[in-house]
């Protein structure tokens, strides 16, 4: 290696933990900060000046922790396993028929994607409440999977059109194989590389979702971790409070980012699916 | 294979995503439709049909075209700055370095926390005296800057613009980075032998293969640029006055805390047309570059 490009990438890792350092600045800080006691109030600009676990401890009991990292896993899991069937089913045979109802039907799944979640909230609370569907803590559910129907949809056709070629339901055709032993025995299981995306995209925006969390639950037993945040709204006007503000943030992030570190290869992978297949 | 009996025994595939879909988010759109020449409050079942007499009022009211420049404003930097910043830290990551996981999870990580997590650390960030930003100033001994940044009617749009580009620029980062993976290597050096300088070999050999990725990314933050609620909610309550209402939240807050349900439906269907206008266009334009591209 010359001593010019080993000089060029010398700079491009200056310049690369430069950029890091800046991005991730803020965060460093939370972290330092929630390793204070409550009244530890020197300028969080100093870090790492005390390591003691008492704001964790207070925004772990204020925030009903446990009870709220249940809450998030049951909305999480139950939505993102409706949309993981639902999309693939409607995949199917959207991928599969060339027809003009197949087309509008792509399309018409498509188009849900530029309409705002908070637009459609307006008559949904109303038709809601007509349709006797009690509120509570699953009512969430029912938009999380329509909110995620639009883009996993698309992901799931993509694949199937690219990666699933109608040949390989051939032989089971002949033997007389309905469409259903079809679907579910043969070109379900093909599409896990897509189901992995759709779990990670959707399950990340679901599992951090506040909005429709906060219109529909009312009980704070049943609040997942981004409404158990809510408690804490206020709190970021006031240097007294920051550091369990702080600890709270940590705390909400942290089973995500566990998810992350574990799991890194699918979530970069699952990202990148949609658009290099495009 | 391909009988009409099968084809239509497969639709029924489509059911059930179809019933949610229909149910849950094209008809309230219907519905919306129809709410908006109402005088409808969300709480008394009773409402009055008063023809176009919200749209006329929306008109007239400061707060419409203020949300209209707020999210356009909003759209054109998150998208523009966004991009082309994701696309540069992409391109330094596509060098043969080591390190490139440790680099990519680091710019990745925000767009794993929650909008509201994310409302909270920024609103830190920006606090007057004692946030990050002033006392980092004060340290350095700037003091003389105005260092509140949410409360200012000229400063709070761009502050939140900044945490929305912070937060999903991560994913754009990624999705760069696989396009940029798949320009040919041998392409790149051809190009180096025949004398193209640097600037002309990513021009016209490493942006016309990032085609798809370029339509991806800004497809995607063009429908969320139009569609901004998080931050106004979390951070600034769409004030100074109403100098940070998008129109998402200026519509949210027109419903559930003026309780003009009527009025916000109708501001709804106009935020629905300037989307989906300019939804289309930026497909439309995305299209025809990348097949001449």
């Amino acid at each position: 290696m010359t001593t010019g490009s080993l000089f060029k990438k010398l700079g491009t890792h200056v310049l690369l933990l430069a950029l890091v350092f800046v991005n991730l600045v803020p965060l460093i800080i939370v972290l330092s900060s929630s390793l204070r006691s409550p009244k530890n109030m020197t300028n969080p600009l100093n870090w790492f000046n005390e390591f003691t676990l008492e704001s964790f401890i207070s925004a772990y009991t204020r925030m009903n922790f446990p009870v709220a990292l249940w809450n998030s896993v049951v909305l999480t899991v139950i939505s993102v396993i409706f949309v993981v069937l639902f999309a693939a089913m409607a995949a199917y045979p959207i991928a599969r028929i060339r027809s003009k109802t197949s087309k509008f039907l792509y399309i018409f799944f498509l188009a849900g994607l530029v309409v705002p979640g908070q637009m459609v909230l307006i008559p949904i609370i109303q038709m809601i409440k007509g349709l006797g569907i009690p509120l509570g803590q699953y009512t969430p559910i029912l938009m999380f999977i329509t909110c995620s129907l639009p883009f996993s949809t698309f992901l799931y056709t993509g694949f199937i059109r690219s990666g699933v070629p109608e040949e390989i339901e051939e032989a089971a055709y002949i033997d007389g194989a309905g469409i259903f032993v079809r679907f579910w025995k043969m070109v379900f299981p093909l599409l896990l590389p897509v189901t992995v995306s759709v779990v990670i995209t959707q399950g990340v925006w679901i599992w951090n979702d506040y909005f429709f969390n906060m219109v529909f639950i009312t009980k704070s037993i049943d609040a997942p971790l981004p409404v158990a945040m809510l408690g804490f709204l206020g709190d970021q006007q006031n240097p007294a409070q920051w550091n369990v503000l702080f600890a709270a943030c940590i705390l909400c992030a942290l089973p995500l980012l566990l998810m992350f570190l574990a799991l890194q290869k699918y979530f970069v992978g699952g990202l990148t699916m949609g658009s290099v297949k495009g | 294979m391909n009988s009409a009996v099968m084809k239509k025994t497969m639709y029924f595939f489509v059911l059930p995503a179809l019933v949610f879909y229909c149910i849950f988010w094209i008809f309230p759109i219907f519905k919306l439709f129809q709410y908006s020449v109402t005088d409808y409050n969300g709480y008394v079942q009773s409402f009055n049909y008063v023809g176009l007499d919200n749209f006329k009022q929306l008109f007239q009211e400061e707060v419409l075209s203020i949300s209209i420049k707020n999210t356009l404003i909003y759209t054109a930097i998150t998208v523009i700055l966004g991009n082309i910043i994701a696309l540069m830290i992409a391109v330094l990551l596509n060098a043969s370095i080591s390190g490139k996981a440790f680099y990519r999870s680091a710019f990745y990580i925000p767009t794993l926390f929650s909008a509201i997590v994310v409302g909270f650390i920024w609103s830190y960030v920006y606090m007057p005296q004692e946030g990050l930003i002033a006392s980092f100033l004060e340290k350095i001994g700037i003091t003389t800057w105005d260092t509140n940044f949410l409360g200012s009617y000229s400063k709070s749009l761009y502050s939140i613009i900044v945490v929305d580009i912070w937060k999903n620029i991560g994913t754009s980062v990624i999705i760069f980075l696989a396009g940029l993976q798949t320009v040919p290597h041998e392409l790149v050096e051809a190009g180096k032998i025949d004398g193209a300088g640097k600037w002309k070999l990513f021009r016209f050999i490493t942006l016309p293969m990032l085609a798809t990725s370029v339509t991806i990314n800004i497809t995607l933050s063009v429908i969320n640029g139009l569609k901004a609620f998080d931050f106004p909610f979390i951070m600034t309550n769409g004030g100074p006055g109403i100098s940070t209402n998008t129109l998402i939240f200026a519509m949210y807050k027109m419903a559930f805390t003026d309780q003009l349900f009527g009025k916000a439906a109708a501001l709804g269907i106009i935020s629905f047309a300037i989307i989906i206008v300019i939804t289309i266009l930026c497909v439309f334009t995305l299209n025809k570059k990348e097949v001449s591209a």
